[in-house]
């Protein structure tokens, strides 16, 4: 027996001990404490977003208008950034240091974060990557995604699809505030157009993946999938070559062409001159294009005319809307007659306007400023200040119920309502909101010259052409619209399948069209008339106190059952007879006969060959 | 002989062995979940660690059987040969090519030796045999040194491959010492040490500052501060309940340990500052949490307990975790050093537990198991065995639970290894092969 015996129970008690305190701390690590449970959910749980691949746009005949292209982001995570070699780097890359320290500089602010992949080169060709893509691994820190990106096969009608942007951190901070919390902040949205407007049915639904990854960050086990749901695609209403052709024919001009089928209301082109390739706006050089196109181009293509341009005047084809309604008003029958007197206001000379089809046939100044006196002045009251009033809201509201003055609920962003005064307008704001006329200050003597669509009013070139569309449809409109299915199996929506009443009745319209018919046939407008289609139209010079006046010419055809309206807006383009009017026929022919007439065929190369304005013109 | 060996296993001590297998057979299946491989799905697939493992133990076993078959007396005449091959094993293995740098292991086919696993055994043997021989006296210098000589020398050898862990297991045998009459004190005056030491570092590496009274002092100056006040304290306890006859002495101890104890900050400054590298630093920095680092050193600390804590109360299930197996492989060194993490993962709190306690209770049972011996070798030997498992335990589980730094040592019959298997199976069947004749021997 030896006497240290009893050290045994030191030896297990430190043994004891030991195992407590592992007991205690794998206690605390497995079921007190969360924290280790969440770390390790950090290191093994890996959420990959699935993109839904965003709808197409075709036209009405099924042509393909917006594809999808390959495109390479390049992406840097600042963090992770060691040992790059600047020059190499930027000589690979064909960026300056200072670009490239800019870009670092961006990578890891505002939204950024220095630990998180941002974008450092956005929208590489497949070529450019895969002369990029062997080199890339050598730089630590920078790494690349594929991602699908808009192409237009045919560069047409770059105002109506609209472009995709990444979302501009407004747009994102808005979403995330008030919106829908949709979006993410490497997302792409659809900033104009089309693109913009239908945002919600092209993007689809994400879809998301939970996966286990190892220790190399590859995804080993899929825990769960929510699949992306594809955007639907939009079957526009755009005639493909009819906007070709138009976008051809306005080169070297200003101004805008709008051409609706008047039975549905679908847009078949919408023109606006000049115009740009829409593949500008795709690729990685899409700052300098967009500056290059909003800035430095006196010309302002950028601009959508048909739609924006709500201040350009209309001219002698607003002297139909005075006839209808005046009609309507019984204040005129169709044989009411005037006599052309020029003190009152100038025209050119014609032969008596013994009835209206007449007064339109030779847009007779005088007679319609009888037809407008009638409307404003009605003998309701004694004074014709307050006499003045009463007409023009009445006024007012019939020339609404063309379309005109408000704001058309078209599927096209930015839309702009337009101006046909009202009482207010002239007691308030009318010369200038400082100093307007009052009320009680103005009579039909001081706004006469709205009765030919000069003065104060303003239309866009698709409320005119929506103009074309009622009188083509007898008294009715569909809004125009640009697209007819959202998805394959899909509809329109149904805001655009009601139809839109004038306050004119049917039967006031025959004599309109009937004049319209005689303004091609040997009227002001001859240079619209194509021999196997009965055309009706209407010209209109704007006057311009700057330069040249504006070209204006709305029409439909054929005369019965029309299949086409059309407005046809030069800018600069001296009186309505000659520019409008032959593109306007050239645009009609070819819709509904395909194949140009000889005659046909020569007002092409007149067209072709006018250069009314290019891109170095300076004007104001 | 069929009578012979019925004997023996009729004698072998049960408990000890049936721990030793449940050990043993958890921790190849733990080896077989932590490194399965489709490509090779079954377990005696020897192109992987775990067909080599269960191989390793299917040679130890034998190895074991054979063990039971020696006489006692043969074991204990051959303990200094034994130790002298495996000394010369460490000296020949440092001429080997490195593999991960370091001249551990001969290469032979597919299999690798680790001869500084056999060393624990073999200086195991020597010192029992030394110290059971007649007449010598722990107490006596001389035997101190000789004991020191026969750990240091296989300990140098161990730390030229370099291999600091081993050579930290070696430290152990201090406990075998004082079971054996070494004074307390020492043992406490280690105790004390270490955590002085570790104190130190702790104040050094937190570069914290305490105000007093607007005077800011860094607080490792301020702990040198609180060990003089302490020993001045001790002496005036030592004045005032210390008998006068007895207070000479106590003044000496205190003064020399109050001095040592500053020795030891200023040494353990020097060092931080000095000695250490910045990975040690950084190794102790995550270690007293000063350093929550999950890239760089803290690396594998940090992905251990991540695993173990997402085992919760009650585990994923076997074959079901998501960090530290070969398919995910967060967890480094998961089938060898760390391989605690598996199981922990796998098995939750509930299996991380037992686990703990079935190491104590294998250790506990033989330490009750060399108190019965009438033979002072076996005793010996038994406390030898015991203080090695029991450190391989302790600092292995302290290290992957992040109450250490990190060291490189295994975790006994858990960690893939088939020298350490072979190494600790010897070590257990020698001491059941001892503790069966244990009645038939006198002394």
């Amino acid at each position: 027996m030896d006497s240290f015996q009893h050290r045994r129970w030191i030896i297990i008690l430190t043994m004891l001990f030991v195992t407590v305190v592992f007991g205690v701390r794998l206690l605390y690590v497995q079921v007190l404490n969360n924290d280790w449970k969440n770390r390790a959910e950090q290191i093994t749980h890996h959420k990959v977003t699935i993109h839904p691949a965003r709808g197409l746009l075709y036209d009405r005949n099924g042509e393909l208008l917006v594809a999808v292209n390959q495109v390479y982001d390049i992406l840097v995570t600042p963090k992770d950034l060691k040992g790059i070699d600047t020059v190499e780097f930027c000589s690979l890359f064909k960026i300056s240091k200072t670009e490239f320290l800019q870009k670092i500089e961006h990578a890891s602010t505002g939204y950024n974060v220095s630990y998180k992949a941002s974008t450092f080169i956005e929208s590489m060709s497949k070529e450019e990557y895969s002369r990029v893509v062997p080199y890339l691994k050598s730089f630590n820190g920078f790494d690349s995604k594929r991602r699908t990106n808009r192409g237009y096969p045919n560069g047409v009608a770059a105002h109506v699809l609209g472009y995709v942007r990444k979302i501009s951190a407004e747009q994102y901070s808005k979403d995330q505030k008030v919106g829908e919390k949709y979006y993410n902040q490497n997302d792409y949205v659809g900033v104009t157009g089309l693109e913009k407007v239908y945002e919600k049915e092209l993007r689809g639904e994400r879809g998301s993946a939970f996966f286990l990854r190892d220790y190399a960050g590859n995804d080993k086990t899929n825990l769960e999938e929510n699949y992306a749901i594809s955007g639907n695609n939009l079957y526009t209403s755009i005639d493909l070559k009819l906007q070709s052709y138009g976008e051809r024919l306005m080169k070297n001009k200003l101004g805008s062409i709008v051409a609706i089928e008047p039975s549905t209301g679908e847009i078949l082109s919408l023109i606006s001159a000049p115009s740009f390739d829409p593949n500008k706006l795709s690729g990685r050089e899409f700052s300098e294009n967009y500056k290059e196109l909003l800035n430095n181009d006196t010309l302002k293509p950028i601009i959508n005319r048909p739609i924006y341009n709500a201040n350009y005047r209309p001219g002698s084809i607003f002297k139909l809307v005075q006839a209808l309604i005046a009609m309507q008003e019984g204040v005129i029958t169709e044989n009411t007659g005037f006599v052309c007197n020029k003190a009152l206001i100038n025209c050119h000379n014609h032969e008596p306007p013994s009835n209206v089809q007449i007064a339109i046939k030779h847009s007779c100044n005088p007679y319609f400023y009888h037809v407008y006196k009638r409307l404003i002045q009605r003998g309701e009251e004694k004074s014709i200040f307050k006499d003045s009033r009463i007409g023009i809201e009445k006024w007012n509201a019939s020339v609404k119920s063309f379309g005109l003055g408000i704001k058309l609920n078209t599927d096209i962003p930015g839309v702009k309502p337009g101006r046909i005064p009202d009482a207010n307008y002239y007691d308030n704001e009318f010369p200038s909101k400082t100093n307007p006329y009052g009320k009680h200050r103005w009579a039909f003597s001081t706004i006469y010259s709205n009765s030919i669509g000069e003065g104060e009013i303003g239309v866009s070139p698709l409320q005119m052409a929506n103009l074309a569309a009622i009188i083509a449809n007898r008294g009715y409109y569909y809004t125009p619209h640009l697209v007819k299915k959202i998805g394959k199996d899909g509809s329109k929506r149904p805001e655009y399948l009601k139809k839109n009443y004038t306050m004119a009745a049917a039967k006031y319209f025959e004599p309109v069209v009937s004049a319209m018919e005689m303004v091609v046939e040997n009227g002001t407008a001859m240079g619209a008339q194509i021999d196997s289609i009965r055309v009706c139209g209407k010209t209109g010079t704007v006057q311009n106190k700057t330069f040249n006046d504006h070209s204006v010419f709305i029409a439909f055809a054929p005369r019965e059952n029309p299949k086409i309206a059309i407005a046809v807006y030069v800018e600069y383009g001296t009186w309505g007879g000659i520019w409008a009017a032959k593109i306007a026929s050239l645009m009609i022919e070819k819709y509904l006969v395909k194949e140009l007439s000889e005659k046909g065929k020569k007002k092409e190369k007149e067209v072709l060959d006018a250069i009314i304005l290019d891109k170095h013109s300076d004007f104001k | 002989m069929e009578n012979r060996a019925k004997n023996i296993i009729g004698k072998v001590d049960i408990p000890l062995l049936g721990l030793f297998l449940v050990l043993v057979f958890a921790g190849l299946l733990t080896v077989y979940s932590a490194s399965f491989s489709e490509e090779y799905p079954q377990i005696y697939s020897l192109d992987k660690a775990y067909g080599k493992q269960l191989a390793w133990i299917v040679i130890s076993l034998i190895i074991g059987v054979l063990i039971l078959t020696l006489e006692g007396s043969f074991i204990r005449n051959s303990a200094y040969i034994v130790y002298g091959v495996v000394t010369l094993m460490l000296l020949v293995v440092l001429f080997m090519p490195a593999i991960k740098g370091a001249h551990s292991w001969f290469k032979i086919g597919g299999f690798t030796i680790q001869p500084s696993e056999f060393a624990k055994f073999a200086t195991s043997l020597a010192i029992a045999h030394y110290l059971s021989t007649s007449g010598i006296k722990i107490q006596e210098a001389k035997t101190k040194v000789i004991v020191f000589f026969l750990i240091a020398v296989p300990g140098f050898f161990i730390l030229q491959q370099p291999d600091p862990g081993t050579l930290l297991v070696f430290f152990s045998f201090i406990f075998v010492m004082y079971r054996e009459g070494l004074s307390g004190n020492i043992l406490l005056g280690m105790f004390f040490a270490i955590i002085i030491g570790v104190m130190a570092i702790f104040f050094k590496a937190s570069e914290a500052n305490v105000s007093f009274f607007g005077w800011v002092f860094a607080a490792n100056y301020l702990y040198l501060f609180v060990i003089v006040i302490a020993t001045v304290l001790i002496h005036f306890g030592i004045t005032y309940l210390v008998m006068p006859r007895y207070r000479a002495k106590k003044y000496i101890i205190n003064m020399v340990s109050g001095a040592i104890a500053m020795l030891l900050v200023f040494s353990c400054n020097y060092a931080y500052d000095n000695v250490f590298k910045d990975r040690h630093r950084d190794r102790f920095e995550v270690m007293f949490g000063l350093k929550l680092d999950r890239k760089g050193v803290g690396y594998n600390s940090y992905q251990a307990l991540s695993a173990i804590g997402s085992g919760g109360p009650a585990g994923k299930g076997y074959f079901k975790g998501t960090l530290s197996n070969d398919k995910y492989k967060h967890v480094p060194e998961q089938s060898t050093d760390f391989i605690f993490c598996s199981w922990a993962e796998e098995w939750g709190f509930l299996g991380s537990f037992l686990l703990i306690i079935l190491y104590t209770a294998f250790l506990i049972r033989i330490i009750m198991i060399a108190e019965r011996q009438k033979s002072k070798f076996t005793r010996i030997f038994g406390y030898c065995t015991a203080s090695i498992l029991f450190f391989h335990y302790m600092i292995n589980i302290a290290m992957v639970i992040g109450l250490a730094p990190v060291i490189g040592i295994p975790l006994p019959f858990f960690s893939k290894g088939g020298s350490a298997i072979l190494g600790f199976s010897i070590m257990i069947f020698i001491l059941l092969r001892m503790d069966s004749e244990r009645k038939d021997v006198l002394r």
